[in-house]
């Protein structure tokens, strides 16, 4: 059975951003659907019974993050919309924002409607100007529609979406982290609980979605939770949108049911590996943060909970592949400058794990390494690892410690050798 | 050659099979917990770092101060709770009901021991030179907590060091622990906002604002609460290693507050004065005047000997011989001085009658000066006292205040009445009128403080002054009587609230300095006051019999933070 492509149905098609195209493509008809007839609490109870778990990394179940909120409405609540898409290797909301804005911006305010918001706030990658343009082209459409603004569609609910730009920290993708950086401060996490459910933006309830995930709403509500519950597997239901870069023929973002094996995903829709002489050595099937996969591991189905018992994580479905050229070593110095610099500062073992990682890394790829070199990444890295402020700890303790782990040897023969053994690409200047 | 293996993260206690032992009760706002095996009733919202201080426990922490907000940053107050799979940071972590906290099992070791090797293997280690060695926390707890050894090889991050970040204030970007005290003290104390963090990861450094200086009333307190030598008090630096100060409880003399301190003394001089945690009194912090209150005693030209001074051709005192204070000026023996004092007052009274004989008294001194002045002029059968006011600046919405008199409610106590300005001008008017023609003049310098002009004090027939400096109006004085100085004597102050607290003599007077109470005595034992009093305690025990607002008090009692007046 062919799989009936939801998320990117309008992406190919010209203008696709535009609101008239997405009107012909069936675009705001969930939105009809719910202030004509649904209660707010029926739709928090259909996205509830739809599964869907949150895109954004944790695979939390979105419709129990909104029933998080208090039932008492003496505060104003706020929908906060990460689209601080900032994991190497994903870019999957990028290319919703871009080319089907509207399909965003229908999941908002039918998830606004929902619990009860009537500020929406688009905090987007401060990078992403021109999807901060577009969106900001929806929204004016979206408005002239009246599909936002006071009574929308005589509904008398009333919503405010407004966009913010970033400013490139990559921190501020973290939910605590994104509400500081809106509030117009510093970009560093804030210690939980309280939870933005109770306590978030401006000391209000908040509940922060990921753009993917809110994308899938408009869905629920126009074919219901159960038709949306069959797609994918047992409580990881839904389609999903794959990146895929590195060593591959199309890289590029696919889209298929949760579920789908990496290898399908690798071989069919990216064409396969890059070079045919040089075949898989490893895959990151979640993105940069999460475990890596050695080649004969590969062979996993992409959703939350496969991944998970195969000893890594869906994350931001950041696939990256990496075929028998790669130096582990090197990748993971690469990733390591990466965490260093992006690093907030703010709590003490992420502040000088990731630079201590770095400094070690640096040493071993250039032939400097020593032989307790590998433990001694593998120690810092535990003790990294659940003993920071956010999950930047794990982000950057888990590649450590899956690439040390998988790859011991490759680490030991940068020792033995003094060098390299592929080079040393990885080391610039 | 086998590969040495890491030593895996110990793993969390398992849940006791025996059930745990019985919890108190708890109150409705209460909520009863276990830490490490021991039970503990706190207050609902109570953190588990506050209720482990209850038990007398240490939860080692940096970023954590109880007169700032929660930062959780340090890591370093990582306890393990019963059922949560992390570990948590005891200062954010809110004490619940039936909660079971470990501080001291392996798992809380191994990540203290870990933040410990974190927070080093950037910082210089320069503790030889740093002046907070001695009382730093990286040394406490590395000693405490760490393993004694880095398994960092690599190069450290570089900062810079020596920025005076401010006018009295100088940073270290390598000592820095990111903590952000000092930042959340500008924040939410001085609320000054001079302070932010800046840069990103190990980068990350401590720093102000553009256009901005470390430049508030407070600033002093940034240094005090930084944990580690990255904020430097400037005029301390290099000054004294700390193992060698001997911390006095004291008040700080600079206004009406009385901030409770700690005077720094070494080799008989005060190196720095800090603030002593007194909730009824400065909270934790004091202002950098009051820092800086000492520096008097080693600036300012002292009166150190009894001087008395002649007209040219008068018959002067056999041992008189010539002193420092000018022309005229004698040096003579304290008994002489008393002597000779109490004779020019006697005698001006007699030619124009008591009510030409004044005085003029500081709320700047003790309880214990102020009631002996009180005795001393009753038995002059002088009845005109007057209490300068001293004002500047304006309250400020935390500790400073405008009246820069720290006892002028212990002047009220002591009968001598408030500071008053209306008062100081009649008695000038009576000067120039030349109604008055003696004057006792105990801590204060009417003629260099503009209170009088200052050849209105030549045509006095009596002017006899007390005072610890060389003052203009000490040096018109036909007998001037050296005293001590804030901070060279015991004694007891009465802030603007009505705080009785002591102070306590840190360092000792030069010279021939006495407490001004045991000058008074003597000059009212020459009118013939009764009394035995030896020891300033024995003066503010009477005091305390005398005057209701201190009724029951004694230097005992008032302890280290003292006990408000009662006021009647």
């Amino acid at each position: 059975m062919a799989y009936e492509k939801l998320l990117l149905k309008n992406v190919g098609r010209e203008n696709s951003h535009t609101l008239d195209v997405s009107l012909k493509a069936g675009g705001y008809q969930a939105l009809r659907k719910a202030l004509s007839g649904m209660t707010p609490d029926a739709l928090l109870e259909e996205v509830k019974a739809s599964g869907l778990r949150g895109r954004g990394g944790a695979g939390f179940p979105t419709g129990m993050k909104w029933s998080f909120l208090p039932k008492t409405k003496d505060k104003p609540r706020y929908l906060c919309i990460n689209a601080d898409e900032s994991e190497p290797g994903t870019f999957k909301d990028r290319l919703l924002i871009e080319r089907d804005p509207h399909l965003v911006l229908e999941g908002i305010i039918l998830s606004s409607f929902a619990i009860d918001c009537h500020t929406a706030f688009f905090y987007i990658r401060g990078e992403f100007q021109k999807g901060c343009r577009i969106f900001d082209q929806a929204i004016a459409e979206a408005y002239a529609k009246g599909f936002l603004g006071k009574n929308i569609l005589g509904s008398g609910y009333d919503l405010d979406v407004l966009t913010y730009r970033g400013a490139g920290a990559y921190i501020c993708g973290e939910e605590t982290a994104l509400l500081e950086s809106l509030e117009g401060k510093r970009g560093l996490p804030r210690i939980k609980p309280p939870f933005p459910a109770i306590v978030g933006l401006y000391g209000c309830p908040t509940i922060i979605n990921n753009v993917e995930t809110l994308a899938n709403v408009p869905f629920i509500v126009e074919r219901g939770a159960a038709w949306y519950a069959g797609i994918g597997r047992p409580k990881n239901t839904g389609p999903k949108l794959f990146c895929l870069s590195g060593h591959v023929k199309n890289p590029g973002v696919f889209e298929a049911p949760l579920g789908i094996p990496f290898l399908e995903l690798l071989n069919e829709h990216a064409g396969g590996m890059l070079h045919p002489d040089r075949p898989l050595k490893a895959a990151v099937p979640g993105g940069s943060s999460m475990k890596i996969l050695p080649a004969n591991r590969c062979d996993v189905l992409l959703d939350f909970d496969s991944l998970a018992a195969a000893g890594t994580m869906l994350g931001s479905a950041g696939g990256m592949v990496m075929d028998s050229s790669t130096c582990i070593v090197g990748a993971l110095l690469n990733l390591a400058e990466f965490y260093e610099h992006e690093s907030c500062g703010q709590c003490t073992p992420c502040r000088e794990g990731t630079g201590w990682f770095t400094k070690i890394l640096h040493r071993l790829e250039t032939g400097h390494g020593r032989r307790e070199d590998p433990d001694l990444l593998l120690d810092v890295a535990r003790r990294v690892e659940g003993n920071t402020i956010c999950p930047f700890g794990e982000a950057v303790a888990w590649p450590v410690q899956s690439y040390v782990t998988e790859f011991k040897s490759e680490f030991d023969d940068h020792v033995t050798k003094g060098a390299c053994p592929f080079g040393g690409a990885a080391v610039q200047g | 050659m086998p590969e040495p293996t890491p030593p895996a993260p110990p793993a969390p206690a398992a849940t006791a099979a025996a059930p745990p032992p019985d919890l108190p009760a708890a109150g409705p706002d209460e909520v009863a917990l276990l830490i490490d095996d021991r039970p503990v009733v706190v207050k609902k919202g109570t953190t588990v770092l506050q209720a482990a201080e209850r038990l007398g426990a240490t939860i080692p922490h940096y970023c954590y101060h109880p007169g700032l907000s929660i930062a959780g940053n340090c890591r370093m107050c990582l306890i393990e709770i019963e059922k949560m799979p992390k570990l948590q940071i005891g200062c954010a972590t809110q004490a619940t009901q039936g909660m079971i906290v470990r501080t001291a099992n392996q798992r809380v070791k191994w990540a203290r021991e870990s933040m410990m090797e974190f927070l080093l293997i950037n910082h210089p280690l320069d503790c030889p030179i740093c002046d907070q060695a001695g009382e730093c926390r990286l040394q406490q707890y590395a000693a405490a907590y760490g393993k004694g050894a880095s398994r960092f090889v690599e190069e450290k991050i570089h900062n810079d060091k020596g920025v005076p970040i401010g006018p009295r204030v100088v940073f270290d970007g390598e000592r820095c622990i990111k903590c952000t005290r000092c930042i959340r003290f500008c924040d939410e104390v001085s609320k000054t906002h001079e302070l932010g963090l800046f840069e990103r990861g190990g980068h990350a450094i401590i720093g102000t604002f553009p256009g901005k200086a470390l430049d508030n009333a407070y600033s002093g307190n940034t240094v005090d609460i930084c944990p580690v030598g990255a904020l430097t008090w400037k005029p301390f630096r290099f000054r004294a290693r700390v193992w060698f100060l001997r911390n006095v409880p004291s008040v700080c003399t600079g206004c009406a507050r009385g901030c409770s301190v700690d005077l720094a003394v070494y080799d008989h001089r005060i190196h720095r004065i800090t603030p002593r945690a007194n909730p009824a009194v400065n909270g934790y912090w004091m202002c950098d005047l009051g820092r800086q209150t000492y520096e008097a005693l080693d600036d300012r030209p002292r009166l150190e000997r009894a001087e008395a001074r002649v007209a040219p051709g008068a018959p002067g005192p056999a041992a008189a011989s010539a002193v420092p204070g000018g022309a005229g000026a004698m040096r003579i023996t304290p008994a002489e001085a008393v002597d000779r004092a109490a004779a020019l007052l006697r005698e001006t009274a007699a030619r124009h009658g008591a009510a030409s004989v004044a005085a003029i008294v500081s709320a700047r001194l003790t309880i214990e000066d102020l009631f002996m002045a009180r005795q001393a002029l009753r038995a002059m059968g002088v009845t005109r006292v007057v209490v300068p006011p001293h004002e500047s600046g304006a309250d400020d919405d935390l500790l400073l205040r405008r009246d820069k008199t720290p006892n002028a409610r212990g002047a009220a106590i002591a009968g001598l009445g408030r500071p008053d300005a209306a008062a100081v001008a009649r008695l000038a008017g009576d000067l120039a009128s030349g109604a008055v023609k003696g004057l006792l003049v105990v801590g204060e310098d009417p003629a260099g403080d503009g209170m009088v002009k200052p050849d209105l004090l030549a045509g006095l027939e009596a002017l006899v002054v007390i005072d610890a400096w060389r003052t203009a109006t000490a040096a018109a004085a036909h007998v001037a009587l050296p005293a001590t100085a804030p901070y060279e004597a015991d004694g007891v102050m009465v802030n603007f609230a009505g705080r009785v607290q002591r102070l306590r003599r840190g360092v000792p007077a030069p010279g021939l300095a006495e407490p001004g109470w045991r000058w008074l005595r003597e000059l009212g034992r020459r009118f013939g006051l009764a009394g035995t009093w030896n020891a300033a305690t024995q003066v503010f025990d009477q005091a305390a019999a005398e005057c209701p607002p201190l009724a029951g008090m004694s230097y005992r009692s008032l302890g280290a933070t003292g006990a408000p007046a009662k006021e009647a």
